[in-house]
């Protein structure tokens, strides 16, 4: 792990999967290249959290995965979102915005 | 849904363990591929490239171990991987794993055959309803302390007791039970017929009485225990609307009780108390205190205490209102549990601490068989840690171990309790227990199980702790075999050493003690002579005995067909005799004494006996005469007392000559004195722990009593005659049962039963305490010896004796012996005070006994420090330091 890059608060990786996932179905390797890069090298995956998060989403119904030839023909598991995770991303979203603006507000109150 | 969909994944994984490993390996490579082709592109090779991914993102196996670890499942499979790896382990030392095991069951086998009779006696709820709101009364008397109720004053605290929603009479009643293959005497309750509906309980059959039916005068209905049900009807559904013939009389069966019924006394029929009542009207005298407690149902509302301070007010206006029966009676209140429970509870609360030292002490000695094993394997432990295990996961791996251990252990322990309960029954006399249940139901095994589970943390979690110490590992490192064992370790394992000692010395006290009161009360003098002497009881309730001179024919004609029988050296008939908790007492007026109040007169017991009857028994007569054949219904009215009613009554040495009567003057009556012929030594009626009481003898012809005991003194063995007797008394009247066929020493022997029962047991757990605190002791010392080898050849080598080295060793075991006496004594004090109220002659803090079983600890636990020290001492130095 990089000594610049942070370690993602406790439950917000599966949320950063599901947002990743919702532009278009994505393989592992995809998504952690999107993540970090979005995060402009903020955070930064191991591919051991990220598959076990990919396994417990896949548990709880959010994405399905389906073996499917890459970019360079090389056979890799793309994962989609399913409706259910659509929700869930949504109420998630609302959720953190409205924390971290609370969260927000006591830091500056101070 | 989710829930579903999760347990299936899992599953999936469990079961299709390499499909699913495969998948995600493959998912990781290529996430390797992608991300070392992305490396390519800025210029690396292939091989650098996947070197600096596995850098950056960590190694494919790692990821997948991650990945493996997040589900549910893995906690199962790595379970297993543990169970099995442990029960490898177990194989690879079949020594320690025996040793190991065999210890374990011994513990918590002994636990679960004692919490059995815990179970059964003291926890196991009563069959009937709300249990806990159910109240047995008694009167008391300071005379006596807890004696039976009369019925009119039942009938007073029933109209004015508002504490109490329901109460019922419950009269012990034996019954002759004729018409059947061989006359017998059953036992039997005459009960208010509200009786089971306070219980809480309805018949398996038939139905329960009707208030119509409890009167004086109704036909005689019955209801059956489901045992006799069984035995005498063939559990014949039809039997309900027959007839039974009960002391002569028809009943007609109404009903079987429930299989699960239990009550105090022995209870295989029940009748309505008022048809009882009817053949029995003495019993409507207030003054009349048979054997008859009363059940009690609290009102909803109302609480123990509440009700016990209504209950002593009305007592109390009781005793002023009729102060010539009541005079200083009050009442007691008992929760129907605790009755039920009788003079064991301390006994068996006793024996449960006790079993637990044993597990606790057999616990200990795992534990240190752990910790040798665990120095044993530091290498492979370290192995792990320097794989990347964690500790924790190290940790849930040996306790898992631990576990298998217990759990094998544990259901060898079970098989052995199951042998164990089946020996207590049968070591324990019937009714000791008052029909509680002792065997391995749910409770008990879930009980077991619980042990189990507790045994392995209690003796797994210290050493799998101790040998995962990051210090220990570091000693591990530095590689120097001889010394592995670091000073942190040796002193746990002194520190069980000890703890064992010292439970081992608490039990040893506790047995000790109680060797010493059993021999004492033994030694008791119990006022009689207990050889050869049999006894068998006989009550004759039909119609032909209801005149006195048919109860006087039969009795004499008994005594005199038996006197002439080879064998019988003599033959007497009394009402009561000792041990048998069967008891008459009366109050008597003698003459020219101050009058006292009507609750303070003599309350001697009384016996009406025959002729011989003192020599039979072997009672020493002290003073004046026994009685002779002459002191018959003819004669002038006689009676005996005993030694300690002479002296309490005529200090002066002079009872012979003076007189009393029964009860108390009556100026309307013209008084009916008894002459005191001879004082009698005093006799231990109530058991040789219990002082001796006010006795008086009547001869029987003058006061002729439908029940009697029969006592034969024989030249041989007392039941090889039984058979003759019963010949004898059946050809005089082959329909009167006899019963209760036993010896006066059988009757003595009885009467110290929980106390003997409680003396094998402690005894035998002492002694399984005393084997396996030096074995414990034995193995810690040899370890030692076996670590400090090369210590020991390097001091011979430098010149020490062998005694020098013998002194060392043995010294090591003197120490924590002396340290494992010291707190035994210190917890022997404390622990033994519950056993008080089992001792008999000695205090719980006997000095003798502490220093006999200190002694018997030290001797032990030298012996087994004694030969690993011989061993040390037969060290050869040479090849002591080459070994290195």
């Amino acid at each position: 792990m990089g000594d610049k890059s942070s370690d993602l608060v406790q439950g917000t990786l599966d949320m950063l999967v599901l947002k990743t996932l919702a532009l278009e179905p994505m393989h592992g390797y995809g998504i952690t290249v999107r993540i970090e890069q979005m995060s402009r090298g903020v955070f930064h995956v191991n591919p051991g959290s990220l598959f076990l998060a990919i396994q417990r989403l896949e548990r709880d119904g959010l994405i399905k995965g389906e073996w499917k030839a890459s970019e360079n023909n090389r056979r890799a598991k793309y994962y989609a979102l399913t409706e259910k995770g659509r929700k869930r991303l949504n109420n998630e979203t609302r959720e953190w915005g409205r924390q971290a603006a609370a969260i927000a507000r006591i830091l500056e109150a101070s | 849904m989710s829930l579903l969909r999760n347990l299936a994944s899992g599953l999936r994984s469990l079961f299709r363990k390499e499909q699913v490993d495969r998948d995600l390996g493959e998912e990781l490579r290529a996430y390797q591929e992608m991300a070392a082709e992305e490396k390519m592109k800025d210029g690396m090779s292939r091989k650098e490239a996947l070197r600096a991914v596995r850098l950056e993102r960590g190694s494919l196996e790692v990821s997948k171990e991650i990945v493996r670890s997040g589900g549910w499942e893995s906690i199962v499979h790595t379970l297993w991987q543990d169970l099995r790896f442990g029960l490898r382990m177990l194989r690879k030392s079949p020594g320690f794993t025996a040793v190991a095991l065999l210890t374990l069951a011994i513990g918590i086998g002994a636990n679960t055959a004692i919490f059995s009779v815990v179970y059964g006696v003291l926890i196991e709820p009563l069959p009937f309803r709300d249990a806990s709101g159910l109240v047995l009364l008694n009167e008391t008397t300071p005379r006596v302390g807890k004696v039976s109720v009369s019925y009119p004053n039942f009938l007073d605290w029933r109209s004015q007791s508002k504490t109490f929603s329901q109460v019922a009479a419950v009269c012990e009643a034996g019954f002759n039970l004729a018409g059947v293959s061989q006359p017998e005497s059953i036992g039997g309750e005459a009960v208010s017929a509200n009786f089971l509906s306070i219980l809480g309980m309805r018949p398996f059959l038939g139905r329960d009485f009707e208030a119509s039916e409890d009167k004086a005068g109704a036909a005689p209905v019955v209801l059956l225990s489901y045992a006799l049900w069984q035995s005498h009807l063939g559990a014949d559904p039809s039997a309900i609307g027959r007839t039974i013939m009960l002391d002569g009389t028809g009943y007609t069966i109404i009903g079987v009780l429930p299989p699960n019924f239990r009550w105090t006394g022995q209870a295989d029929v029940l009748e309505p108390i008022g048809t009882w009542l009817g053949r029995n009207p003495d019993a409507m005298k207030r003054s009349d205190r048979g054997d008859m407690p009363v059940l009690g149902r609290l009102a909803p509302a109302s609480r123990f205490a509440q009700a016990r301070s209504e209950m002593e007010g009305i007592a109390a206006r009781l005793s002023k209102e009729y102060p010539a029966s009541n005079d200083q009676f009050g009442v007691a209140l008992t929760p129907l549990r605790d009755t039920f429970v009788g003079d064991t509870r301390m006994a068996i609360l006793s024996l449960f601490g006790a079993v637990l030292c044993v597990l606790l002490i057999a616990c200990a000695n795992v534990a240190n068989l752990l910790l040798v094993r665990g120095a044993g394997r530091t290498r492979e432990i370290a192995l792990r840690l320097a794989f990347g295990a964690t500790r924790k996961r190290i940790i849930r791996q040996m306790l898992t171990e631990s576990l298998v251990l217990a759990v094998l252990g544990g259901v060898m322990g079970v098989a052995l309790a199951f042998a164990g309960t089946q020996a207590i029954t049968q070591l324990v006399p019937q009714g000791l227990f008052l029909g509680a249940t002792v065997k391995l139901n749910p409770a008990v095994l879930a009980f077991a199980g619980i042990l189990i589970v507790l045994a392995a943390f209690v003796f797994g979690l210290a050493p799998a702790t101790r040998s995962t110490k990051p210090d220990m590992q570091r000693h591990l490192k530095e590689g120097s075999a001889g010394t592995g064992t670091s000073t942190a370790e040796s002193r746990l394992r002194a520190t069980f050493i000890v703890a064992e000692l010292a439970l081992s010395l608490i039990l040893l006290a506790g047995a000790g003690l109680m060797t010493k009161s059993l021999h004492l009360l033994l030694s008791v003098s119990p006022g009689f002579q207990v050889d050869r002497v049999l006894t068998m009881e006989m009550d004759l309730r039909t119609a032909p005995y209801n005149k006195d001179d048919a109860i006087r024919n039969f009795w004499q004609n008994v005594l005199d067909r038996v006197r002439t029988l080879p064998g019988a050296q003599s033959a007497a008939l009394g009402t009561e005799i000792p041990l048998t908790d069967s008891h008459s007492r009366v109050d008597i007026t003698i003459e020219g004494m101050p009058l006292p109040k009507p609750g303070s007169f003599p309350h001697p017991d009384t016996h009406a006996v025959s002729d011989g009857y003192a020599s039979t028994l072997g009672v020493p007569l002290l003073r004046g005469r026994t009685f002779t054949e002459t002191d018959n219904e003819n004669g002038s009215r006689v009676a005996m007392v005993n030694a300690m009613l002479a002296r309490e009554y005529f200090p002066n040495g002079d009872a012979v000559g003076k007189r009393f009567i029964f009860g108390h003057p009556d100026p309307a009556k013209q008084p009916q004195w008894l002459t005191i012929v001879g004082v009698l030594g005093d006799t231990r009626m109530y058991g040789l722990a219990q002082p001796a009481r006010l006795e008086v003898y009547v001869p029987f012809r003058q006061a002729p009593n439908s029940h009697m005991n029969l006592l034969v003194k024989s030249a041989v063995d007392p039941a090889a005659m039984t058979s003759a007797i019963r010949t004898q008394i059946a050809s005089i009247d082959k329909d009167e049962p006899i019963f209760a066929i036993t010896t006066m020493s059988q009757l003595v022997s009885d009467s110290v039963t929980t106390r003997r029962f409680t003396l094998i047991l402690l005894g035998l757990f002492s002694g399984l305490a005393l084997i396996l605190a030096a074995i414990g002791i034995y193995g810690v010392i040899s370890y030692s010896v076996a670590q400090r080898t090369r210590d020991i050849g390097i001091r011979m080598a430098l010149g020490a004796s062998r005694t020098d080295v013998l002194r060392d060793v043995i010294g090591l075991g003197a120490r924590l012996t002396g340290v494992g006496l010291l707190l035994g004594l210190i917890g022997a004090l404390a622990a033994t005070r519950v056993l008080s109220s089992l001792l008999f002659g000695v205090r719980s803090t006997d000095a003798l006994t502490f220093t006999a079983a200190s002694l018997v600890l030290l001797v032990v636990s030298l012996f087994a420090s004694y030969m690993p020290a011989r061993r040390a001492m037969r060290v050869d130095p040479i090849v002591a330091l080459r070994y290195e």
